[in-house]
């Protein structure tokens, strides 16, 4: 039996130094020439994925311009906005360049370059007429993007003007609740605002911009001082020499960047995304197959340790069942990805964080049917294998476990469908998968309702496919 | 039956919470010998007959096998199951393994027997029980009384020293009582050693050396099938008679 225990034990441990260094090996190898900047992945014109799938805008070309005039290495590492400011609070980023706003607030924990950028927010309504001045808002709701100067610009004057603030993560979700009517107008950075509009997102800019809106390239204070020092150097190099205001007028200007002549059908956004979609779509295989596989070796282990005869380990095992079950999945993502490194300073690259977090969180759920499964193998057959002198762990492995795997196939393959569609919240940490691409598509079009029904209509083709697969397996095991 | 004595119990004492089921058993099985317990239902008989095995840890007391104390926490348990054959009430037969497979299986897990010789063993067992035909036949085909009588075959491939019957017919249906008794009759006459917690009267007249009647946690009578079923002296199992006999 103790050896039992002990194989267990170190299967676990084997499997988190597997992890870890996996999570470790990633980060710090290239850390020595190479800076990796933080950005968000759907803030055109600043960044956005252009119809090549490729990170382009101010942002992304004006990091490029002053790490080649400055000779340094830029990682860009687009993912959403919140998470691209906490990483780099947690060390994950070296800098981060994302139309930020230098702030007195941010200025307590980011050290800024000089602006690189002058913006202002202007608010934004249907052109109808209705919605023109702020004097108008009162009473009414008013939607703006998360952490951006637009939602701060809204909390300084919303008691005055006396509306209600409603919060999104995406500029087009933002866009779409002024449109169906939800809220009376939103608040945006003037070149965004500009941008959206200029895609065809059917609202109007109504006030001039604000001047509260110097856009900074941040790192966290007290850290990367010489980064920060050649972003500085780099930015007064590109403003002499006219690369600038090449660069801003690539996509501000008259013949901006912009592909609104293309096809809007929806069989002409599939041809124009099919590359991002298939790599989403590829992210997100992977990520659920390399889930499964860890959530099932998590799972089944956690599950054995719940059956086996001693009170430490079944403790261990509801314990574990009970936190990571507990948990929403959203929270422990975040928390690996972001809580973690800020406590510990060693980065954890973003895909790593996201399989810890479903091998966690999908291994719960297994490890709570494997259990139960197990548990479910009438007594006797128990009984009657020890009577002849089985030891315990070969009566599980000959008698009680493919009674109870059995009972465990439809519940694992239930698990499968539900860790593909899990990986979706991924997106929150940034990795590109498939919804992460339907936003960054969004994003640069803003055709919301056709990219998310021919993201949803992927999705559902998979779940189709994998039902089929497991009614198969079903129909082959019951013989 | 012979003088010597294959297992020896002593002040056998059992308590679930603050629920004592035994109180302090002794009890000698000599080699060969066939005991047959009797009594009321919840009065501890299938208790008793679990701690033989250890299916239930002793509270106290001791229980020796051959010379091995199963008492004994440090004892090693599965070596000494090995020897001694269970029988239950509801079969337990290995659902996911075939009738073939059930009898195969400690002997090849355990490396008594190679697969050829655990095989050809099956067969002869089968055979031995009326069932050679079932030999590569699922468990959920069986009857209850063909399920018993492969359990019957499967506790004997260990070639056990001692046979424990745990109320073998109880959960059959009255046609199907007879063909498993008559196994157990035929293994009696072999000259194993078994001891069988029973409600069937006509077995323990007809197969006992020894009946032991057990009532409220203790032994209150043993004897010959004569002495128990004809001269009853304690009167707790004058009554259990009455009840169990004039049906």
């Amino acid at each position: 039996m103790k050896r039992h225990f002990i194989r267990i034990i170190s299967g676990l441990a084997a499997l988190f130094a597997l992890l870890v260094t996996l999570g470790l090996g990633a980060a710090p190898a290239k850390a020595e020439a190479t800076y990796q900047i933080a950005t968000d992945s759907t803030f055109p014109p600043f960044e956005f994925a252009n119809n090549k799938n490729k990170y382009v805008g101010i942002d992304i070309d004006l990091m490029h311009a002053i790490a080649k005039d400055q000779g340094f290495k830029v990682n860009m590492k687009p993912t959403s906005f919140n998470s691209a400011v906490q990483s780099v609070q947690s060390g994950q980023s070296d800098g981060v360049i994302a139309g930020m706003s230098i702030t007195k607030e941010r200025e307590a924990t980011f050290d800024f370059s000089k602006p690189y950028f002058m913006s202002g927010v202007v608010m934004a309504a249907k052109p109808n007429g209705k919605i023109t001045k702020l004097s108008q808002l009162r009473g009414k709701r008013v939607a703006v993007k998360t952490g951006t100067s637009g939602a701060q610009y809204a909390q300084s004057i919303h008691k005055k003007y006396g509306f209600r603030i409603v919060t999104f993560d995406e500029s087009n979700d933002m866009y779409q609740d002024v449109l169906t009517g939800n809220s009376a107008a939103c608040f945006e950075d003037s070149p965004v605002m500009k941008y959206a509009v200029r895609q065809g997102t059917k609202l109007k800019i109504y006030t001039k911009p604000t001047l509260n809106g110097p856009y900074g390239f941040g790192v966290k204070k007290g850290h990367n001082k010489k980064l920060l020092r050649m972003f500085n150097n780099g930015l007064a190099d590109l403003k002499a020499n006219g690369e600038y205001a090449r660069i801003t007028r690539r996509y501000l200007g008259a013949k901006g960047s912009s592909d609104t002549t293309s096809d809007r059908t929806f069989m002409g956004l599939i041809k124009q995304n099919k590359g991002a979609l298939i790599s989403g779509f590829k992210q997100t295989v992977w990520l659920t197959v390399v889930a499964i596989f860890f959530a099932t070796l998590f799972g089944v282990i956690v599950g054995l340790l719940g059956v086996v005869p001693n009170k430490f380990f079944n403790g261990l095992s509801t314990t574990l069942i009970y936190i990571f079950r507990g948990l929403p999945l959203l929270v422990l993502a975040l928390f690996i990805y972001t809580g973690i490194p800020s406590l510990t300073g060693q980065k954890i690259p973003a895909f790593i964080a996201g399989i810890i977090t479903l091998m966690f969180n999908e291994g719960a759920y297994i490890a709570a049917f494997v259990k139960g499964g197990i548990n479910a193998v009438d007594d006797g057959q128990m009984e009657a294998a020890r009577s002849l002198g089985l030891p315990f762990g070969k009566a599980m492995r000959r008698v009680i476990l493919p009674q109870g795997i059995r009972i465990m196939i439809p519940s694992f393959i239930n698990q499968f469908i539900i860790t593909l569609k899990d990986t979706s919240i991924l997106s929150i940490i940034g990795i590109i998968e498939l919804t992460q691409t339907g936003k960054i598509i969004i994003a640069r079009n803003l055709e919301g309702f056709k990219v998310w029904t021919i993201v949803a209509i992927i999705y559902l083709i998979v779940i189709t496919l994998l039902t089929w697969l497991s009614n198969w397996v079903q129909r082959r095991v019951r013989l | 039956m012979n003088e010597k004595i294959k297992v020896k119990v002593h002040n056998l004492i059992k308590t679930f919470g603050d629920n004592q089921v035994l109180k302090g058993i002794n009890l000698e099985v000599h080699d060969n010998e066939v005991v047959v317990v009797i009594g009321p239902s919840g009065s501890g008989k299938s208790t008793f007959l679990r701690n033989l095995n250890r299916l239930e840890a002793p509270t106290s007391g001791s229980i020796v096998i051959d010379d091995m104390d199963i008492a004994d926490p440090k004892a090693n348990i599965n070596k000494i199951r090995e020897n001694i054959g269970m029988v239950f009430q509801h079969f337990n037969l290995f659902s996911n393994l075939s009738v073939s497979e059930n009898i195969m299986l400690a002997p090849v897990e355990l490396k008594k027997a190679s697969k050829e010789k655990a095989a050809a063993q099956a067969k002869k067992l089968l055979a031995q029980v009326g069932l050679e035909s079932k030999y590569n036949a699922t468990v959920q085909s069986l009857s209850g009384g063909q399920q018993q009588r492969v359990a019957i075959a499967r506790a004997l491939a260990m070639n056990p020293d001692v046979m424990l019957f745990d109320e073998p017919t109880s959960a059959l249906d009255p046609e199907m009582v007879g063909d498993v008794l008559a196994v157990m009759k035929q293994l009696a006459k072999q000259g194993m050693t078994m001891i069988v917690v029973t409600h069937e009267m006509g077995f323990a007249k007809e197969v006992a050396d020894r009946v032991v009647f057990v009532e409220d946690g203790n032994i209150q009578e043993q004897g010959t099938p004569d002495e128990i079923f004809n001269h009853p002296k304690d009167p707790r199992l004058q009554s259990f008679l009455d009840k169990v006999l004039n049906v």
